[in-house]
């Protein structure tokens, strides 16, 4: 049942609906992670190539990190009423999640130099970031609508289910940089 | 169960976000470590622990209200 103001207010049974879909959604994704960090195993063991970037990687890995705690600190302003520390550190998030893809634009500059596409190593590693760089441009696209959507004073304490699910759905993409990261940069 | 206020939820944050950091760096000299591939893993399964947990809010799921 909705409540009378606010379109996307929800009644208790409809936010833990909500949130139990996507957690489903959020398990789905991690299988298809879980596929792609096996393969890694499975085609190309432990091995690693030298030439990757150690500096680059971790730093966007520290990058993405940040941008789980300014995603968490929006979430955590909006459900106090706190509207300007929501659009805040959402931008924070935003512009954190750019940095995170320059970041891995620049290593694939590198990596089509050292391991491109064709070898084992580089049809891992292209596979892997570009699977998980489309996810933080999707987590950005959808951090930018409600960052919008914030703007015009859409969300507040009792209503900012959108702002809950993005986030959530954010913190996933580092769960899942979590796993790729050690895979791709450190094991071998 | 108390309720807690913004300040409370952002200190809870900044401490998550120094457990992460601290677990970043293990995990860069664990890379080194004999069995460095259970390490690794190991590490990684607190930082999604802590993640689902406090950022994530993964318990919501078994409760009835947050």
């Amino acid at each position: 049942m909705r409540h009378a103001e606010g379109a996307a207010r929800l009644s208790a049974a409809e936010l833990y609906n909500a949130r139990l879909g996507l957690w489903l959604l959020i398990v789905s994704e991690a299988a298809l992670f879980s596929a792609f960090v096996a393969a890694r195993y499975l085609i190309v063991g432990t091995a690693r190539p030298p030439e990757l970037n150690q500096a680059l990687g971790w730093t966007i890995t520290v990058v993405l990190l940040l941008g789980s705690l300014t995603a968490y600190r929006a979430e955590a302003c909006i459900a106090h009423g706190g509207r300007a520390g929501f659009l805040r550190n959402t931008l924070w998030t935003l512009l954190l999640a750019t940095v995170f893809l320059v970041g891995v634009v620049v290593e694939w500059v590198e990596a089509f130099h050292f391991f491109p596409p064709s070898t084992r190593y580089g049809t891992i590693f292209f596979s892997l970031t570009g699977l998980h760089g489309l996810h933080v441009l999707s987590g950005a696209v959808l951090l930018l609508g409600v960052y919008l959507h914030g703007r015009r004073g859409r969300y507040g304490p009792e209503d900012y289910w959108p702002v809950e699910g993005v986030v959530k759905y954010w913190h996933f993409v580092d769960v899942a940089w979590v796993f790729i990261y050690p895979t791709l940069y450190l094991v071998g | 169960m108390r309720r807690q206020g913004l300040p409370d939820k952002l200190a809870l944050g900044a401490r998550v976000f120094g457990a992460l950091a601290v677990l970043t760096a293990v995990e860069w000299f664990a890379a080194g470590w004999p069995g460095a591939l259970l390490w690794l893993t190991l590490v990684a399964v607190g930082k999604v622990a802590l993640i689902a947990e406090y950022f994530m809010h993964y318990s919501q799921l078994t409760r009835q209200e947050d």
